[in-house]
This record gives C-alpha cells, structure tokens and sequence, in this order.
C-alpha cells in the first residue's frame, strides 16, 4: 500500500540552527506511527512541514502523494492536528473553540464530539483563560478526534492529561487506527509509544536515527532491573546478557537484555529475591547506550513501573 | 512573617517590568512636565490667561473634561495648568496603577506562577505587598520629577507640589482600588475591567458633580483630588483623604485575600456559552468575536472626544478673538474661517486615534502566529490569504466605523449647538476624507506582517511621527520633506480648504499595494512560532 506521508531526505534551518538534517518518515494508512526523540530534536518543526506552515530547505515532502506547501488547503480536509504546546483563545469557552475548529474542518461528526465532551470531562462553559494544561490538551484533542481526518498528526497529545484521560486517549487512538486512518505521534517517551504504536521511527538532532516496528527496535530496549537479595550470585559480571553491573551489600542493579529478561529472573530467584523494580529504559538511555553520546541522563519520565 | 521575601519579589518585578515601568513613567511625566512647558509659550501674558479663563468659565462641556476651575476668579498660569493637566494626569497614573497592580497580582495567579512564587520562601502577603510597593514608588517618582520640572519652568512651588500630590493621589487610591479587585475577580480581564469601570464611574461622578455644582464631585477620588485648589488658597487635607483611602483599601484587600484561595476571585467565574454556532457555521468570523469588546470601548471613546471636539466648536471664535496664538494654531489648517481651520485639526486628531485602533486591529494576526494559536486554525482547510483576509477586512472594517462614529461625534454636538442637523452629516463627510491616511498605516501593518513579521510592531513608528507632524510640525518648525513622511501631510485639508481627489485616491492606491504586499509576504514565509 502507497504510503499516506513520506519525508525523504528533509533539510531545515533557522538562521544557523539546523532544525532537520536529513530527515526521513513514511506513515503507511491504518498505523499508528510513533514519532520518537528528545525535547528539540526536531519533531514540531518536521510536522509543522508535513502541514505546510513551514517550508523545507530541501529534501521531499508528501502527504496523500502531493507537496503540502502548494497544496495545503486540500491535504488539511484530510488531515487533522493537535499542537504540542495548546494555546487557545482565553476569552473563548471551551464550547466555542470546538465550534470554531469543527467549523475550520470538514467532516466533524457532533454526536462524536459531544461525546468525547463527555468522555473527557471537559467543561465546555469556561472559558479557556482558566483551563488547566491538561483541559487545554483535551480541547485539542476532542476537535481532532471528531474529524473523520485520514491522517491525525497529534504532537505530544498525552503531556498534561492525568493516567484515566490517558486511557481514555489511547482508546480512542485505537478505534482511528481499526477503522484504517493513519497517526503520527510524537512523543520523547518510550513508553507511551510502546503501547501504541504499530511502527516508529526514531530522531536526533534532526535526523533519523533508526526505524520500524518495535519488535525489529526490541534489541534497542535493555530492561534496568534493580533486586534486594539474600546473597550476591557470583561472576554475574561475566554473563553475556548483563551490562553495566553495580553493587552495594544487598542492592543489585544490572541492564539485561529484554529477550534475556527469563533468564535474569531464573538467576535472582535462587538468590533469596526480597524487592525487584523493572523498568524499561527511558530514550535517553538508549541514546546514550546505542550511539555513545553524552546526552545529559534525566530522571525517568514516570515509566511504568513493575515490581 | 506574612511579608516574607517582598524585597526581594520588589526587585523581580522591577527586573520583570523595567522597560513597562519606564515607558509609563516618562511618559506620564514628559507629557505632564511637557504640556506645564508648551503652556507658558500659548498663554505669555495675562491677557491671554484672562480669556482663557473667561471661556473656561462659561462652558460645561469643557467643565466636565477638565475640572471644577478653582481659581478662574483670579486667574494665574498655574489655574491653566491645574485645568490642562490635572485630570488627565490623573487619570494616567490611574491606568499605570491599575494596569501594574493587575499584571503582578492577578495576572500571575492567572498563569499559575504565583504559586511558583509562593512555594518558596515566600509570606502569603508578599506578592501583593511586592506589587503595592514598586506601583506607589512608581507614582513618587513622577510625583518627584514632575514637581521638579513645575518649579524649574517657574510655576509657583506650593501651587507646584499640591497639583503634583492632587495627582499621585489619585493613582495611589487606583492601586488600591485594584488590590481590592484582584482579591473579588477571578481573572486578570476581570481585574482590568473592574479597576477601569470604577475609574469611569470616579470620573461621570466628578464631571456631573462639576457641571451641577454639587456635593456628588466628593464622592469621586479624582474629585476630591481636585478639590485641593491647587495654585487657588490649597487645601492640603483633601491628600489626607485620599490616603487613608488607599490605606483602607489596601487592608481590605489583605484580609479579603484571606478569605480565599490562591488562584480564586472571591466573585467567581460566570461561565460562557457552551456553544457557538457562529463561529461553526462561520469560523472566520473569530477575528469579529475576539476584538468586538475593544471596538466597543474605541468606538465609545472616540464619539465621545468628537462630541467634545464639537462642543467646544462654537466657542472657537470667541477664544480665537481672544487669543491671538491660539487663532495662529488654527490658521496653519488655511481659509479665513476659523471655525473650519478649527473643525480640519480636530478631524486629524481623531483620525489619528482611530489610527491607533487601525493599527492594534491588524496586528491581530501577528499576535495569534506568535501565541501558536494560528497553527489551530492553518492547520485546517482554510487559505493562509483567506485567514489573513479576515483579519485585516475587520481591521479595515473597524477603521472606517471608527472614522464615522468620531466625525459623527463632532457633527452631532455641532448640530444640537448651532441647530443645525445637517452639519451631521457634512462633518462626518469631512472626518471621512482622513480614512485613505488612516488606510496606509493600516497598510503598513500588513506590510510589516507579510514581509519583515518580526518588524510587526514597528508599525507604531508611523503613527507616532504622523502626531509628532500634526501637533509639533509647527512649533518645531519641521522641514517639508519631514511633514511627508506622515501620509496625513498630503490631505486636503477640508473643510478649511476646498475638496480635491487626487491625493485621497493616490494614498488609497498607496494602502492596497501595502497590503496586496503583505499577502504576497505570507504565502512565501513560513509560519512562526515564538
């Protein structure tokens, strides 16, 4: 199947910043596309271009086959879009926002977004002034969810929303991708995109630094394990699977890597296992593992946790 | 300690605010110490000062926006001073009080940073005691220059120090006015509304107590301000007054703020309509909706300078007779009749405020690009030509009411006085003739945000040489291709001087290439985000 975008090769700059350097996307129809990379790496502008407000440098751009910059007016009847950072009118209610984007986009259905009103919990009497970030994000996302848009581009959609309204998100991005309308995603979360996402495609510093389905990016993914044990195992720092071992009297911690993590588990248990935390790793230590950058480590983005 | 940290919350808002506090206060005090200097140019003798005070005297209309004229009985140059600058001096450093107390109290709790603020080291008092320090010492220091600058242009220094307190009075009441108002409102616009509507209400009240001659002026802060009969045997306590008035308000407003929570206005918030269907069925409709509420307040404020301008229309003779500069000023618009000359300088002056309105209306579409908000809208099937063109036909649309209703103004007050109605409209006709100068800085605007979005805001730069051509053009005796710089400067100069085509045809040609500019601009750049 023909893909719904294609990015090939895209280069954009702003003065002497280099935004995009050689960047590369393709969302096919029915998926649901994660657009994964840290804070400033180029995520808004590339999907700022994919809606034609921006021009790129070079490099080709297509949505639905055609060049968005000439032919903008006709892509957005198919498309729909949520900003990442939602400013709205403050003297407009919630109620009147919705009523202005639906009336800027076709195909809005207003059975589905009294619905998703209701859904949310969105209160569309007050007036945008005194929404909360999250209320402000809910308001963008009801006005494209009640599209019946081809292509969603939603930047960072779930910033703000409280775990329930996540839910209720992801629901809602599933029921687009099974009636066989495309998505792209941008997140700088791994773990949101895990749970979502049928393909994604990673970037820094404006390039494309890997892509395809998460099982074909599983060996990117080490699970940090962290154990209170009765004795230490021996040698643990010779086996093949465990990286970047330390520890104290009691307190283990190791990466393993994911297809290893039954392995790790059968050694633990015979070791007298007290407390266990998993989790995934966040996109900024896989960057640091997989390309050796100094990227600055910040403290996990609330990744799920399990113990 | 409640007042933990307002040192140093004083010193972040000075930091914050010091190009705001800077431009309010010269301003306030150039156009103060300003006027007190041209004064002492157009009245050079007691003659001059005598008429002034003659005509003062017998017109209510001029009673109602200037003051009760203590001292018209024995008329000195710092009685004229007193009548040109006290209301309006107050009522400035009413607006700095009410809009500073606003942005550091209200407006933050709106953005949700006081609470940033007060999750430090910070007493629950200290953000409003911050905010109430740097707003009154504001007002000190224009209240210390300005007295300075009376005495050096040689007014008399007691009549000097008790006009300056009479309106610093004034504005000290307005901050704690608007403390009180931060605590009741839920908003920053609601903050702003309410501290500007008791300004209004201080003002009708003084005016009509003024005009009647009656006790309701002391129910005005400005009011009682004025009563201190500066340069007229003062009366200091009226000071007194208004400070204990500001003191009292300013406790209240501390306990009030007890009784609420951080982020809370004790009024609460009414909601809004669920619903648009206008904006729905029509959304580019938004630019009408969002800038409806100003284009009310502008179009109140301009009929109403008009209606004074009109007023005073039939008294130009008799002043004119009477004072010989005045009758120079005029005469510069050409033709014999002065009342003509007259009516040409005010059309221009209230040509020139609706270019005001002219120019914030077409910015319109830089602000939302900058706040991200025009993504919203681009982002669905709607042309970027189609978008800008709604914004820039209200702006368009919006100009040409305001040019009516000001003319309209002039021309409805003239007609009642001199019995007249068709003198509506001939002088709305006339006030017309001033929309092609007002269309090119509206043009420029569109220009800018086409072409150079960055440079958007010097599109003021324009209209600021256009008031300094049309009011100092003279005085500074500016060279010819200096006064072409203002697109006012090639109008006919009805109805002193005969109608002709060319000039208003050329500018109009001149205002559509701008903006045909600017939608050429918009489609080649990219849109931006701050």
């Amino acid at each position: 199947m023909s893909a719904v975008l294609t990015c090939h090769n895209l280069v954009k700059t702003f003065g002497s910043t280099r935004a995009l350097d050689d960047l590369n996307l393709e969302v096919s129809p029915g998926e649901i596309h994660g657009f994964l990379g840290p804070n400033g790496s180029g995520k808004t502008v590339t999907m700022r271009i994919v809606l034609g407000l921006l021009r790129p440098d070079s490099g080709t751009v297509e949505v639905f086959g055609r060049d968005p910059w000439t032919h903008a007016v006709d892509l957005h009847r198919r498309m729909a879009y949520v900003p990442g950072d939602t400013n709205l009118w403050p003297n407009l209610t919630g109620g009147e926002i919705l009523d202005l984007l639906a009336g800027v986009h076709t195909g809005v259905d207003p059975a589905l977004q009294s619905e998703l009103i209701e859904r949310f919990e969105l209160d569309p009497r007050k007036k945008a002034r005194s929404y909360s970030k999250g209320n402000r994000q809910k308001v963008a996302l009801i006005a494209a969810l009640s599209t019946d848009a081809e292509l969603l581009i939603l930047d960072e959609p779930t910033v703000g929303l409280d775990p329930l309204m996540e839910a209720v998100f992801r629901d809602l991005v599933a029921d687009v991708r099974n009636q066989g309308r495309a998505v792209l995603l941008s997140s700088h979360v791994l773990a949101e995109v895990e749970k979502l996402c049928d393909r994604v495609t990673i970037i820094r510093d404006g390039a494309t630094v890997q892509h395809g389905t998460l099982n074909e990016l599983r060996h990117l993914t080490r699970t940090t394990i962290s154990a209170q044990l009765a004795s230490m195992p021996a040698d643990m720092a010779s086996v093949g699977w465990v990286h970047a071992m330390r520890s104290t009297d009691s307190q283990l911690t190791f990466e393993v890597d994911s297809d290893r993590l039954d392995d790790a588990m059968a050694l633990l248990t015979t070791h007298g296992l007290r407390s266990l935390t998993a989790h995934p790793p966040t996109l900024e230590e896989l960057f640091m593992r997989q390309y050796g950058n100094q990227l600055t480590a910040t403290p996990a983005h609330g990744e799920s946790q399990q113990s | 300690m409640t007042l933990t940290g307002t040192s140093r919350l004083v010193g972040f808002i000075v930091r914050r605010d010091r190009v705001r506090l800077t431009v309010w206060i010269l301003g306030l005090i150039v156009l103060l110490v300003g006027s007190a200097a041209s004064l002492l140019a157009v009245y050079p003798d007691q003659a001059s000062i005598d008429s002034y005070a003659r005509l003062f005297g017998d017109n209510p209309a001029l009673t109602a926006f200037a003051g009760p004229g203590h001292g018209f009985d024995n008329p000195s140059l710092g009685v004229i001073l007193v009548n040109e600058t006290q209301l309006w001096g107050a009522i400035g450093v009413a607006l700095m009080g009410i809009f500073l107390v606003t942005r550091n109290t209200r407006a933050e709790e709106d953005s949700e940073r006081a609470d940033l603020i007060r999750s430090g080291v910070v007493g629950r008092h200290a953000p409003t005691a911050a905010a109430l320090v740097v707003a009154v010492a504001a007002n000190l220091v224009i209240g210390a220059v300005t007295t300075i600058g009376f005495i050096a242009l040689d007014y008399p220094t007691v009549g000097s120090l008790a006009l300056v307190a009479s309106i610093i009075s004034v504005g000290v009441v307005f901050v704690g006015v608007t403390t009180v108002a931060a605590q009741l409102t839920g908003s920053s616009r609601a903050c702003l509304a309410m501290g500007s509507l008791v300004l209004l209400v201080s003002f009708v009240v003084r005016a009509i107590g003024d005009i009647s001659g009656t006790a309701m002026t002391w129910l005005s802060p400005i009011g009682w301000a004025q009563a201190i009969r500066a340069f007229a045997g003062e009366r200091w306590w009226t000071v007194a007054l208004s400070l204990v008035v500001a003191l009292a308000l300013v406790i209240g407003a501390f306990w009030l703020s007890t009784l609420r929570d951080l982020g809370s206005g004790l009024l609460g918030v009414r909601p809004g309509p669920a619903a648009s269907r206008q904006l729905r069925r029509h959304p580019l409709t938004l630019p009408v909706r969002l800038q409806r509420g100003a284009l009310i307040g502008w179009l109140a404020g301009l009929f109403a300078t008009g209606v004074v301008y009109g007023s005073f229309a039939d008294s130009v003779d008799a002043m004119v007779a009477d004072n010989p500069q005045i009758a120079e000023v005029f005469t510069q618009a050409g033709g014999a009749n002065l009342t003509d000359s007259y009516f040409s300088t005010a059309v221009m002056m209230l040509a020139l405020i609706a270019g005001g309105l002219a120019i914030s209306s077409a910015m319109a579409p830089n602000t939302e690009e900058r706040a991200g908000r025009a993504d919203m809208v681009l982002a669905g099937p709607v042309t970027r030509h189609g978008w800008f063109a709604s914004y820039l036909i209200t702006a368009v649309v919006q100009t040409i009411l305001a040019v009516t209703v000001a003319g309209m103004g002039v021309g409805v007050a003239y007609a009642v006085v001199m019995g007249e109605p068709w003198q509506v409209v001939r002088l709305t006709g006339v006030a017309l003739v001033t929309l092609p100068a007002v269309m090119v800085l509206l043009g420029i605007t569109a220009a800018l945000y086409g072409l150079v979005p960055r440079a958007t805001p010097a599109a003021w730069v324009p209209l600021a040489v256009a008031a300094v051509v049309a009011f100092f053009g003279e005085i500074l005796r500016l060279p010819p291709w200096a006064r072409g710089l203002s697109p006012f400067h090639y109008l006919p100069m009805v109805p002193a001087q005969g109608f002709t085509a060319t000039a208003p045809v050329l500018l109009t040609a001149v205002a559509v290439t701008l903006m045909v500019a600017g939608f050429w601009g918009l489609r080649q750049r990219d849109i931006a985000v701050s």
